[in-house]
């Protein structure tokens, strides 16, 4: 089901440059089938629409003829890596050309006494993660799906991770993009003199252009990571021992909250001791040598006690860490447990906001029927707050009137719409909270300065 | 008006109108203040026809408003202490000084974000977060003279870059005031945010050509419990590259700066040094490493221990916070005194991956000898980060051979797969430009800068 | 089709992490190899939007039903439900094919038939030459490719085991479960766990009338063929008053453990709670029964998709194994070898591709024999190295557990 009705002039035009596409990229590129086609219409979000045809490019070349063509019969075209964005991103809203970049995924170098890595698009994150680990390197940008998201999504999002606080996010960490823009034509940013093109690129959700090349940052790799869980009675007390961590000038490698909903969901999924008087929980990674951790656990465990953490637990093997992270990687699921249906939303607030801010939803949320569930990377004001609704169509208009009143709360308090996951289409009613109408102008001209004729990834980002 | 006004870019109308949107007091005329405008560092002397000292985002946005209306040219500056021509781009018009724009408009020590207007100068910003201990990274030679509004201006790296990256990475939020006299805002006062384009980031380094920052957001640190200093002399520059390799490459040690110089350098400020860098040293080495007590300890040591490995001939490492000072004047004295020693003639910044350093030096000091010209290199080779000083005593023909050098080891550099502060390949500086033009259609924002 | 389907594809979130663990993904990078695409293929199915074509059903036969995906899936889709659907579907609306139909619903059902087929078979290969390391190169018959297959039995498990060895006073009386590959071509394995079992006191009874799991009929939607066999062999499992089955075939334990349930009903839950894979069985009844010298072989072991992924059962083996030889883990001991079945035959090269990993990985481990729990992935595996001209041996772990077994025990020795 297509949202934007083709004239038949339309049609036309995209039959003359589909017959281009193929004969310039190749029969073995293209995917025409319906059967294909359909598993390209989707991403996490689970909205539908079937693209036209599904092309696979094998090189920067291919990106180029095929963008070349696209722009010459305006055919709109989406890019995608792994589609595994939550607000939209890689879905092919006007049917038209899905961008298959998964199969471009080559690590092309590795040079540890350079701390550089360059790698091809389709590369997904943890495999670098992997191999650059080999040379005791570490790449920190560590969305949670990482182990199948790739790259140059990461890059069209700027996505985040858990590891934002102390290292920083996708944005910190990329030296050069190799980008093809909508006409076809190759440009190589980054490492040069003038404006920063690089930045602006990163997090443009593929609206501006296609990445074919990306150069990335490394960092020596931490020797050892440990893990502590701190229990709480009281949330706002989980939210001071996270500050006072900060206070104490610790940044620690993850710093992770979850509220008494979400708690209770994880409690139910996984079957892992938390107690019944648990109302809140930090999840804490620190890194570093045996000494720094030596130091800083100690720290971090009197912090959470002097915080009325009722106990603190320090996993003393691999196993024990693992559990630790399993109760944080089961959230998502879990929270099906609550109910059948979730919107999930990753606002971002100023530190100093967040007791407010989870004030305000509960507010919202006071009298009825439906659950919120807080959770997230608290180090950073990066909040997951997801709605849990039920299967009845009243709760779904009640869930997104919920969501409305969040997204105004948030830039209230002087916080950003999103926080990681980006716009898409999702988020795009919201935009103009966050940007005033100035600066979402100013967007718009950069967007149709790249992209006059709106090809690239037409619906997402701007409203209008 | 005490002089005439020398140009005829601003007539006596527009005069008046400035004067009536920020006050007479705000705008000079008198060739004394306009001669003072006229260099920075890299010693070309350009004069403005006025300078203005803003107060307020308001005044800015009317400054430039009635300069886009009269096709007047503006040149922001801060302290003029950044390198690389900065502030004075052409002859005439006007020179914006913001150093009365210099409150801490608030620092939010819980949110670890701080704003400031842009003639904050930075030493005074980091002596404010202290107080909350934190800390903003990018420690440079001129932190007592640069503001923040010129390092976001010019994106400066700063000596800390090698642990804490680059000034973009701490800025979340800008308020700018764009050609027309419009105010935008750009990012948000939080840690992350994704929404739309990245205009912050685009807006960081662009060197006044696209608009005046007129508060500026920046990202806080918790500031590491101590600072560890080494400095390690070597008698010859290939000893300090191993060490550097040792350092970095082959324990992965992760030093908040690793700075080099070398003997021309070391030269210039022995007369500062207090007998700390024997004779015999050819190059030098400073390194800063941050973190906890322990750790600091640790790491110091181990690095002292790398350093006699790689033939170190003496190894300083400072226990109070004024030993560290005064190691590290010695090294910001290092430009400054060559340029007292000798008319500087080039110098450039050269940017190459952090393992070709040592083929680059190479090359510089083969060409130095066909030359016949004094080359000097220090700077922050664990980012690849080499700055080249040619220097002589006589001008003409030198001129020309400084020239010729630089050029050649430029290209060296290029097919290094590095690059120089002067290089730009076409398309992407045709996309550059028409950037600008979105922004400053009239082209009155420091003209001829970036682009040449 | 039935309608639990359409509740298990409501579930998925379309996240994409089944892209992580499924082993074909990992070879195409192809949407319509993963789960995820074949869930949206069953939406538009569901909706209507597509119909069964070709295209569809190799999308449908490129599922590896290892299972690796629900292992991961965060919101818990019984995937199996849906790629068993997906089957049905293709057979029903495109029919099976001749060949395979008439093997399934006419000679599977047989024994007899099944029998005589095989054995012609056995008589021809004697004239084929190229015998290589044990296996011998395969004609390009029928649908078997290019591979090194391992020669057919003289004599079948079940004519070799007709007459059950009684013991005195047993502890326990169970019946194996053969499987057609130990069936018709690894005796010895049938040997191994009869061998194993009597010196553990426990009497092993081949139920002769048991028939094929059904696995094969499964895999390609004919469910009218899997279901007569399941039946038959209900009442012939039933029938013998056992203690327990076993089985030495990871996907024949699967089918009658599991598969059953669904395609006989609730009733089977008394009997699939007695059903085990062998090294199940020892650890869990004669966990301290026995003695083993283990022989000097390094041995790695490799999880079968449906012990690992499908049961969860990766500890049992290995520790058999531990006290059976010098063990060595291998790398990613659990990744699919790319054997078994019909999938094999259809994507012959991503097959090849799945197998090459996996030498890899015992390559890395430096053990000069491979030993795991199912036969499918020993004539997978052995493919491989015999393709390689290779010393490695390919085994399963009740033969290392046999040997072992009979060194340790000095009393036998005469």
């Amino acid at each position: 089901m297509k949202l934007f009705q083709k004239t038949k002039r339309e049609v036309n035009k995209h039959q003359k440059a589909l017959n281009e596409l193929i004969r310039v990229v190749g029969e073995e590129r293209v995917l025409s089938a319906i059967e294909d086609r359909i598993c390209y219409s989707y991403d996490a979000t689970k909205q539908k629409v079937i693209p036209d045809i599904v092309i696979r490019p094998g090189d920067t070349n291919d990106v180029s003829n095929t963008l070349k063509i696209a722009n010459k019969y305006e055919v709109p075209i989406y890019a995608r890596g792994a589609g595994s964005g939550l607000t939209g991103g890689a879905v092919p809203l006007m049917g038209g050309i899905v961008f298959d970049l998964k199969n471009m995924n080559r690590i092309i170098e590795i040079r540890p006494d350079d701390f550089v890595a360059t790698v091809e698009p389709g590369v997904v994150t943890k495999d670098l993660q992997d191999e650059v680990a080999k040379f005791n390197l570490f790449y920190p940008p560590d969305p949670s799906s990482a182990a199948f998201s790739t790259l140059g999504g990461n890059v069209a999002e700027c996505a985040g991770g858990i590891t934002g606080l102390k290292y920083g996010v996708t944005r910190d960490y990329i030296l050069t993009l190799e980008i093809v823009l909508p006409d076809g034509s190759v440009i190589n940013t980054g490492g040069k003199p003038g404006y920063d093109l690089t930045r602006l690129f990163i997090g443009s959700e593929g609206t501006l252009g296609v990445f074919t090349k990306i150069t990335v940052k490394l960092i020596p790799r931490p020797e050892k990571i440990q893990t502590l869980a701190a229990y709480f009675s009281d949330k706002d007390d989980a939210i001071d021992a996270a500050d006072l961590i900060i206070d104490n000038n610790i940044l620690p490698r993850t710093l992770e909250f979850l509220d008494l909903m979400t708690i209770n969901a994880v409690r139910g999924y996984t079957g892992t001791d938390i107690g019944k008087d648990v109302k809140a929980l930090l999840l804490i990674d620190i890194d570093g040598t045996d000494e720094s951790i030596g130091h800083e656990m100690p720290i971090i465990e009197n912090t959470c006690e002097e915080s009325n953490a009722f106990k603190t637990k320090v996993a003393e093997t691999a196993k024990e860490r693992d559990a630790i992270w399993a109760t944080r990687r089961s959230i998502s699921p879990a929270l099906y447990n609550i109910a059948p249906h979730k919107i999930n939303e990753d606002i971002c607030v100023p530190r100093s906001k967040i007791k407010e801010m989870l004030k305000r939803v509960d507010r919202i949320k006071e009298g009825h029927t439906i659950y919120i569930a807080n959770f997230g990377h608290i180090g950073d004001g990066n909040i997951h707050v997801n709605i849990m609704y039920g299967d009845d169509p009243s709760q779904k208009e009640l869930a997104e009137i919920i969501v409305n009143k969040v997204m105004r709360e948030v830039v209230e308090l002087g916080g950003s719409i999103s926080g990681e996951h980006g716009i898409g289409n999702m988020k795009s009613q919201f935009m103009e909270l966050e940007i005033p109408p100035h600066e979402y102008e100013i967007m718009k001209k950069f967007k149709s300065y790249f992209d006059p004729k709106g090809i690239m990834n037409p619906g997402k980002m701007f409203i209008r | 008006m005490e002089q005439r006004v020398r140009n005829n870019m601003i007539d006596r109308d527009v005069f008046e109108r400035l004067c009536g949107a920020i006050g007479r007091e705000n705008v000079s005329d008198s060739i004394e203040e306009r001669g003072c405008y006229s260099f920075d560092a890299t010693n070309v002397k350009l004069i403005p026809d006025l300078v203005i000292t803003p107060h307020s985002t308001e005044q800015v946005s009317d400054i430039l408003s009635i300069a886009n209306k009269h096709n007047i040219p503006i040149c922001t500056r801060g302290a003029g202490a950044v390198l690389s021509g900065g502030v004075v781009s052409i002859e005439g018009g006007i020179a914006l000084d913001l150093k009365n724009m210099n409150r801490i408009v608030e620092l939010n020590a819980r949110d670890l974000t701080i704003t400031v207007e842009p003639g904050v100068v930075t030493k005074d910003l980091q002596d404010e977060v202290v107080k909350s201990r934190l800390f903003y990274p990018s420690e440079s030679g001129s932190d007592s003279l640069s503001t923040i509004g010129e390092r976001v201006a010019v994106c400066t790296g700063g000596m800390t870059g090698m642990k804490y990256g680059v000034t973009r990475d701490y800025v979340l939020a800008l308020e700018i005031v764009i050609p027309d006299g419009s105010v935008i805002n750009a990012g948000r006062k939080t840690l992350k945010s994704v929404a739309g384009y990245d205009l912050t980031r685009f807006f960081v380094g662009s060197e006044g050509t696209l608009g005046v920052f007129t508060k500026i957001t920046l990202k806080l640190l918790p500031m590491p419990e101590k600072i560890g200093t080494i400095m390690s002399c070597f008698k010859d520059i290939e000893s300090a590259l191993n060490a550097t390799d040792s350092i970095l490459v082959k324990s992965h040690l992760n030093p908040r700066a690793l700075e080099f110089a070398d003997k021309t350098c070391i030269d210039a400020v022995r007369e500062t040094d207090n007998g700390k860098i024997p004779e015999e040293a050819e190059a030098l080495l400073l390194i800063d490493v941050d973190g906890n007590e322990k750790n600091v300890t640790n790491d110091i040591n181990r690095i002292d221990a790398l350093c006699r490995e790689n033939s170190a001939l003496k190894t300083l490492i400072t226990h109070t916070d004024e030993e560290r000072n005064r190691l590290w004047d010695i090294r910001k004295s290092i430009y400054p005194s060559l340029t007292k020693v000798a008319s500087v003639k080039f110098d450039e910044d050269l940017s190459v991956p952090r393992s070709k350093v040592r083929d680059v030096l190479k090359k510089v000091y083969e060409l130095s000898n066909t030359y016949s010209l004094e080359m000097s290199a220090f700077g922050k080779i664990g980012e690849g980060h080499v700055h080249l000083n040619v220097t002589g005593s006589s001008v003409g023909d030198a001129d020309v051979s400084a020239y010729d050098l630089v050029s050649q080891i430029l290209n060296d550099v290029e097919s290094n797969g590095g690059t120089s502060i002067s290089g730009l390949a076409s398309h992407e500086t045709e996309i550059m430009k028409d950037l600008k033009k979105m922004f400053d259609p009239k082209g009155i924002m420091s003209p001829g800068k970036i682009f040449v | 089709m039935t309608t639990d389907w359409k509740e298990e594809v409501s579930k998925c979130s379309k996240c994409g992490k089944c892209q992580t663990v499924c082993p074909v993904f990992l070879e195409t990078g192809d949407e319509s190899s993963v789960s995820r695409g074949k869930i949206s293929l069953a939406e538009a199915l569901r909706d209507k939007q597509i119909v069964y074509t070709e295209k569809l059903r190799d999308h449908v036969y490129s599922c590896k039903k290892c299972m690796r995906c629900r292992t991961v899936c965060p919101s818990d889709v019984d995937y199996e439900v849906i790629i068993s659907a997906l089957l049905r579907g293709v057979a029903d609306e495109m029919g099976v094919p001749l060949l395979p139909k008439i093997i399934f619903r006419y000679i599977l059902p047989r024994r007899i038939l099944f029998d005589l087929m095989l054995r012609i078979g056995s008589k021809i290969q004697r004239f084929i030459p190229g015998r290589k390391r044990g296996q011998m190169r395969h004609l390009p018959l029928l649908f078997m490719g290019k591979r090194w297959m391992p020669t057919l039995a003289e004599k079948t498990a079940l004519s070799k085991f007709r007459t059950t060895q009684k013991l005195k006073n047993p502890k326990m009386r169970v019946g194996l479960f053969t499987g057609c590959l130990i069936n018709y071509i690894y005796v010895d394995i049938a040997e191994a766990v009869v061998d194993v079992l009597n010196r553990m006191n426990i009497e092993v009874v081949i139920p002769q009338g048991q028939l094929c799991c059904g696995t094969p009929s499964s895999s390609m939607g004919d469910h009218k063929s899997s279901k007569q066999l399941a039946e038959v062999n209900r009442e012939v499992l039933e029938s013998h008053n056992l203690d327990a089955i076993v089985s030495a075939c990871a996907t024949c334990t699967k089918s009658i453990k599991l598969d059953y349930l669904r395609t006989l009903g609730p009733s089977w839950q008394k009997m699939s709670d007695k059903i085990y894979d062998i090294s199940e069985f020892i650890e869990k009844y004669c966990g301290d029964d026995y003695k083993t010298k283990p022989l000097g072989k390094k041995v790695t072991y490799h999880d079968p998709c449906h012990l690992m992924w499908v049961r969860g059962i990766t500890d049992e083996p290995r520790d058999i194994l531990k006290k059976s030889s010098d063990f060595v883990d291998m790398d990613m001991a659990g990744s699919c070898c790319g054997g078994g079945g019909i999938f094999t035959i259809i994507h012959y090269d991503l097959t090849l591709k799945m197998l090459e990993r996996k030498v890899k990985s015992i390559e890395r481990s430096g053990a000069d024999t491979v030993a795991t729990n199912c036969p499918g992935c020993i004539m997978q595996i052995a493919d491989g190295f015999a393709g390689k001209d290779s010393s490695v041996k390919t085994t399963h772990s009740i033969q290392i557990l046999q040997k072992a077994l009979a060194n340790g025990d000095v009393s036998k020795e005469k």
